[in-house]
């Protein structure tokens, strides 16, 4: 009867479509004589994305086939993946992540290259490793706005003590679990809070947050480029809560040849805390792709051939 | 008032610049929305069809089958999501299908159920009259007859699944929401409209194409 | 611990009952928020639609924007409202009031349009006038298909409420954000308990409140038409 063959076909065709769609979602690179295909992913804010971009594309360079897997989450969602084989690389920091895999042990230290031994003791049982860390470095601050620095005359983290509860914290919602975060503050510090409230990384929601009085601390990045211009000011980690988040890139050891070491290394030497703050800022400032600001930067020093 | 224009007071709603530059960049994503829309509507089908021819038969399966899939309809996707994750994935297509393609089987099913339902009972007796043995009556008068109520449920299937697609760039997909939540991180207004309106037009889109197909498959059972 | 173990722990937990991150507090904050939406959106898809069945004007445009409404993606319309209202209750009140608008109006529009013509034709006969014809006849026997727009919204309203997290709101949907964030998967799964439940809650007490409302011999006659309106997932 026609009008089944009508529904039938439709059917097919929806179903066809169905196989299509799902083969097309995995478009595998194919390179002509790729050395290797590899997968990088990053954290849920730029600058991850901008280092993970650096490092992919001097591999891409050097003839790999990379695969990028940006914004994927924070370190609870990315180290399972890579420890799972789902994602071979991600830019990490030295000493966050050496508490992170320690478990907030209290490992780390202002030494960078104590810290990333510790954090290869951690790793190797993993099938993990951290290669050698940049002088760039981005550890989390904390800032309050200028009005509040003025209200309650403060330079340093200890100032906050005395005043914690009369004061909300502001932070991703991982804050309250996090050694660097509120947990540090308490046990470092001393600073117990009012509240806290779950915002984001350094993103919209903190900035609006700052805007409007809810909170009056909140996390941001060291490495953030428009504090001043928001009128936030940092405050001094003079307990050293914060310790050597110099950048490393984390990789899995099936995926560490020698080769892949020494591109990665190269982008590490080469990257400082002042160009990841200008980086940042082409970013989200001029809201530039962080690929194509990578590609810049990788250009400017032609690839580092 | 407090200030609402607290960083970017210049960024305008769209920024053509952006979009011209970012024409692949968007296609992308609303090519993996695309993907997921279909493997989601697709396999809801392929599920709620056979549940529901024999959900149809025994009112025992029907009831324990549509309370099952209403109880998981209740649960808020983005529970659902980040609830998968410890077990198949960030990031993963499985993540992100077996949420959409339940809530799909729990619309289509009822559709499948009811519009079976509607089959006249004098249509049944004059199929069996007529020598149609149960699986021949079942796929060649009754199925094609229940039609009309499937495709009304594939519609409001198809429009609901796109927009939860958008949720899932909690986990990591997201589709057309990858802007979404790039406009909310950098406070950066052009993906976020670029995004909204595109997956309202694609729903439209897909919504009309399904009611043309209809009209298409089934010409003698126009609607309004 | 199994993780059903954990949930159980978690509810049984007095620290979860107390304070700003307590159940009774986030509750209070996912209600206060649906049914503001929910009233808001009434306050205006109500009276359009039950006006526009009445006279059996723009027919198609009502049942249009339902569709249209149900296209908008409720994660999209919540971060504008945030990027134009900035945060707090205002821009989630907005965002979930326009998602559930839209089958308010329609579900309102063909509740006036199913009204049986030879009942409104018998009203014109016995006297009654325009005004009281709608307010007497045809909005009783309406009644219960406006409940269903307004029961399928409000449950609708109240699972998108958990999207609120995602802009530093409260609500239930923090304990989902905060658990994924956290790797706390007993306080994820506690959240979306407590969502189902409070949509359940929601369903079952507006069903209440129709019943009170449509009289018995007219709730058995629009048995049929009521079950047309299905419940829509935007979130």
């Amino acid at each position: 009867m026609i009008r089944i063959e009508r529904s039938v076909s439709l059917f097919a065709a929806l179903a066809a479509m169905a196989v299509v769609a799902a083969a097309c979602g995995s478009t595998s690179g194919g390179g002509t004589t790729s050395k290797g295909s590899v997968t990088i992913a990053g954290f849920d804010f730029a600058e991850s994305s901008i280092l993970a971009e650096l490092y992919g594309q001097e591999l891409a360079h050097s003839g790999y086939t990379v695969n990028y897997k940006l914004r994927l989450g924070k370190r609870e969602v990315v180290a399972p993946a890579i420890q799972a084989g789902q994602i071979d690389i991600y830019p990490g920091y030295a000493a966050t992540d050496l508490e992170y895999y320690n478990k907030a042990a209290g490992e780390a230290s202002g030494d960078v290259n104590a810290t990333v031994q510790k954090l290869n003791g951690r790793l190797q049982p993993l099938g993990l490793e951290a290669l050698t860390p940049s002088p760039a470095v981005d550890q989390n601050a904390f800032a309050v706005t200028k009005a509040t620095q003025a209200k309650y005359n403060l330079t340093k983290l200890s100032d906050l003590a005395p005043i914690g509860d009369q004061l909300v914290l502001g932070g991703p919602p991982e804050c309250p679990a996090r050694p660097f975060c509120q947990v540090g503050l308490e046990k470092t510090y001393g600073i117990h809070f009012k509240a806290f409230k779950a915002l984001d990384v350094d993103g919209s929601l903190t900035r609006a947050a700052f805007a409007n009085g809810s909170i009056q601390v909140g996390l941001v990045f060291s490495s953030d480029s428009d504090l001043n211009k928001l009128g936030l000011v940092v405050l001094q980690d003079d307990k050293h809560l914060e310790n050597a988040d110099n950048v490393v890139p984390i990789i899995r050891t099936k995926v560490a040849t020698d080769d892949v070491k020494a591109i990665l290394n190269k982008v590490s030497a080469a990257v400082t805390t002042a160009q990841l703050i200008t980086l940042n800022g082409q970013v989200e400032l001029n809201h530039q792709d962080a690929d194509a600001v990578a590609k810049a930067f990788l250009q400017q020093h032609n690839y580092f051939s | 008032m407090p200030s609402r224009l607290f960083l970017d007071a210049e960024d305008p709603w769209v920024n053509w610049d952006w979009l011209l530059n970012h024409v692949p960049y968007v296609l992308d994503a609303l090519e993996q929305h695309l993907v997921l829309t279909v493997i989601a509507v697709v396999g809801g089908l392929a599920i709620s069809i056979p549940l529901g021819l024999l959900a149809h038969r025994a009112p025992l399966i029907r009831l324990v089958v549509i309370g099952g899939f209403g109880a998981f309809y209740t649960i808020p996707s983005l529970a659902v999501f980040a609830l998968l994750v410890p077990f198949t994935g960030i990031a993963t297509t499985t993540t992100a299908e077996i949420p959409l393609i339940g809530y799909n089987v729990f619309i289509l099913l009822r559709n499948v159920v009811v519009g079976l339902d509607a089959v006249p009972r004098e249509v049944l007796d004059a199929a069996d009259g007529m020598g149609y043995r149960p699986r021949a009556r079942m796929l060649r008068v009754e199925l094609p007859l229940a039609l009309p109520a499937i495709f009304a449920g594939l519609r409001v299937a198809t429009v609901s699944t796109i927009g939860l697609i958008t949720i899932t760039a909690v986990i990591g997909l997201g589709g057309l929401g990858q802007l979404i939540n790039q406009g909310l991180q950098e406070n950066f207004r052009t993906p976020l409209v670029v995004a909204t309106l595109g997956s309202i037009a694609l729903a439209l889109v897909a919504d009309l194409a399904l009611s043309a197909g209809q009209r298409f498959a089934l010409p003698w059972s126009r609607q309004a | 611990m199994t993780i059903l173990g954990s949930v159980w722990q978690w509810f049984t937990n007095p620290a979860n009952w107390q304070g700003s991150n307590g159940i009774p507090t986030r509750l209070l904050e996912h209600v206060q928020l649906s049914a503001e939406s929910v009233l808001i959106g009434a306050l205006i898809a109500l009276p359009v639609g039950i006006v526009l069945g009445h006279y059996g004007r723009f027919g198609n445009l009502a049942i249009n924007i339902s569709n249209a409404g149900r296209a908008v993606p409720s994660f999209g319309i919540l971060v504008i409202a945030f990027l134009v209202f900035g945060l707090g209750d205002l821009p989630v009140i907005v965002a979930l009031t326009a998602l559930a608008i839209p089958p308010m109006i329609t579900n309102s529009y063909v509740a006036l349009r199913e009204v049986d013509p030879d009942v409104k034709e018998a009203a014109r006969g016995m006297g009654y006038r325009e005004l009281a014809q709608l307010l007497r006849v045809e909005l009783p026997l309406a009644v219960p298909l406006i409940m269903a727009g307004i029961r399928s919204s409000a449950v609708q309203v109240v699972a998108t409420a958990t999207l609120a997290a995602l802009i530093a709101g409260g609500g239930f949907g923090r304990y989902i954000i905060d658990g994924f964030a956290q790797l706390n998967d007993a306080m994820t799964i506690a959240g979306a308990i407590l969502v189902a439940l409070l949509a359940f809650a929601t369903e079952v007490g507006l069903s209440g409140l129709e019943r009170l409302l449509v009289p018995h011999g007219i709730r058995l006659l629009m048995a049929p038409a009521v079950r047309r309106a299905a419940t829509f997932k935007v979130a």
